[in-house]
């Protein structure tokens, strides 16, 4: 049960810790090893990749929030389903419902697999400018 | 229900999703079962979901559903698997999916599927 409250607790921090944009703590979210793996392309994307992509995120966007959290531990990690939102700066504010799996090792998240449809991604990103949209 | 259970409840499931076994699927699902698709973002019941089954199999010959990686909490589970297809024009496709799902009394209550639409095209055989 102790170890369930962990996970949970490292869950909240991870995703807090977007929000909040700090991330030095989202750093530490993450063991050495970490890979992600995303649903729209199937590959594992490397720790830093990772990182770099979640610092832009964090420079770029107004505002990241991720609501209606549904978050259950298992042996070894989480399940948290959500949905993200994120103001942009041209003031659109996008969102997208989103799946995370999270393996957690030594108090830190090892591998994770994030579901999500990319074609809906316009809900997401916004409407693309006509030009890139016909390409 | 124990952590066994609730994983052979999970595979009974996906089996008989596998094999076109309807009358299996309703029994595993609870009356008031829910089921949720990120694509369409809303919910139906379990008996809207299982009289579209048929038309979910236009243009395909088989599906199996593979690699499956299972892990049960204290209310259900989570399913991460790869729905493999073979279509009718014989061409072979793949989409990776995963499913978060409730349980209670040995039936499934909620279901929640994650999916990427935009892979759809090449799964069929279609332009990518």
């Amino acid at each position: 049960m102790n170890k369930d409250w962990q996970t949970l607790e490292l869950c909240d921090r991870f995703f807090d810790a977007i929000e909040q944009k700090d991330y030095d703590t989202l750093e530490s979210c993450y063991a050495p090893e970490a890979v992600i793996w995303h649903s729209h392309d199937g590959l594992y994307q490397p720790r830093a990749d990772n990182l770099a992509m979640l610092k832009k995120g964090m420079e770029k966007q107004t505002k990241t929030r991720f609501k209606d959290r549904r978050v259950r531990a298992f042996e070894g990690g989480f399940v948290q389903q959500h949905t993200i939102y994120v103001t942009r700066e041209d003031g659109f504010e996008g969102h997208m419902e989103v799946c995370f799996v999270g393996y957690v090792r030594d108090g830190m998240i090892s591998r994770a697999y994030e579901y999500f449809d990319t074609g809906q991604i316009e809900k997401f990103i916004g409407p693309r400018p006509a030009k890139e949209a016909s390409r | 229900m124990d952590e066994y259970e609730i994983r052979e409840l999970c595979n009974d499931f996906f089996d008989a999703y596998q094999d076109g076994r309807v009358d299996v699927l309703r029994r595993l699902m609870a009356d008031d079962c829910i089921i949720w698709h990120n694509v369409f973002g809303r919910e139906t019941t379990r008996d809207e979901n299982l009289e579209k089954y048929p038309d979910s199999y236009q243009g395909q010959r088989r599906r199996t559903y593979n690699d499956r990686i299972i892990n049960t909490f204290d209310d259900g589970f989570v399913i991460q698997y790869t729905l493999n297809g073979v279509m009718k024009t014989g061409h072979k496709g793949a989409l990776w999916i995963c499913i978060v799902a409730r349980c209670k009394d040995g039936k499934l209550t909620r279901i929640d599927e994650y999916m990427d639409t935009s892979k759809f095209a090449a799964w069929m055989g279609g332009p990518r």
